[in-house]
């Protein structure tokens, strides 16, 4: 995929074929930091409302794909791992569907 | 380790299923309690956790590179920085069993409570969001302090001699874990602390 055309791009020592540069990490690192402040900040102002729940948890979802993605390795990984680490995401999204549904569904129920 | 870890998130992911579902059955008292989280100890908590992660990374490029010193530093680092955050943890709960931030019926109590019997809501659901609290943090706190084992551990191994390039690895597997226990938290902290930022007592 284009991933290991990308890797390549960044890296310093081509013979180990895996291993990002410092500068690449520490990249990273400061924009999950900004994510980190843009979160607070948005928290703290309030100005989204009922929308900010959503802001916090996208936000917290692309800090996570991130940390997935470099510091876990993802990009660098077989298909398979990638796959292993979808299939949590997944797992997760079958388990909130299930629960949301039953939870957010029982006010239509008439009990009787 | 990948499948170690979708068990892992799946074991959260029922806690934040129940979390979700209290939130959103009890919004208004949730983000009240939310509010009385020390949001400054857990933003200083956070970068110090991401910085961590960060030096993890480093580590395991130092293991690849073969040098040892270089894996040495940055392991020392990282848990150097974990165990700052599980201090300042400490600190944190101390703060919250002084003014009485705590979900037993019996130690609830200071300003919380006054405020909150003084706006009319339920105790018992602000005092549930303080279970959640406790809870999630404290799960994700065991999960640190394993972690700082494992990091330990590797330091021994790196002093030992037996982390070379070709064992990369061994780092990697215990920078996986650390990584997901960084992950969880990212959510944890807008979920918990800042759930009530905008309604900020302090």
């Amino acid at each position: 995929m284009a991933h290991s055309h990308h890797s390549t791009a960044h890296n310093s020592h081509s013979d180990l074929g895996e291993v990002d540069s410092p500068s690449t990490l520490i990249t990273v690192y400061v924009i999950i930091l900004a994510l980190l402040a843009a979160t607070v900040l948005i928290s703290m102002s309030g100005s989204l409302g009922r929308y900010t729940l959503f802001a916090q948890l996208a936000i917290s979802s692309i800090q996570a794909t991130i940390v997935g993605c470099y510091f876990m390795h993802l990009r660098h990984s077989d298909r398979v791992v990638t796959l292993t680490a979808l299939a949590s995401v997944f797992w997760l999204f079958i388990l909130f569907v299930l629960f949301m549904s039953d939870y957010m569904t029982r006010h239509m129920v008439v009990s009787g | 380790m990948w499948m170690f870890l979708v068990t892992e998130v799946l074991f959260f992911g029922g806690l934040f299923a129940a979390y979700s579902i209290y939130r959103m059955w009890y919004p208004v008292e949730f983000e009240f309690a939310s509010s009385f989280m020390n949001i400054k100890l857990a933003l200083i908590n956070t970068v110090l956790l991401i910085t961590s992660s960060l030096t993890m990374t480093l580590a395991i490029r130092s293991a690849k590179l073969g040098d040892r010193s270089g894996l040495y530093r940055n392991l020392l680092l990282t848990f150097a920085l974990g165990a700052s955050f599980m201090v300042i943890k400490g600190f944190e709960y101390a703060h919250d069993f002084h003014e009485g931030i705590l979900p037993g019926a019996g130690s609830f109590g200071g300003e919380i409570r006054s405020t909150a019997e003084a706006q009319d809501l339920d105790t018992g659901k602000v005092r549930l969001f303080l279970v959640f609290y406790f809870i999630m943090t404290g799960i994700h706190g065991v999960h640190i302090i394993i972690g700082l084992g494992c990091i330990l551990w590797l330091v021994q191994q790196t002093y030992a001699n037996r982390i070379p390039p070709e064992n990369y690895s061994t780092v990697e597997v215990v920078s996986l874990y650390w990584h997901l226990v960084d992950v969880i938290w990212l959510f944890l902290m807008p979920l918990l602390y800042l759930a009530g930022a905008h309604l900020s007592h302090h």
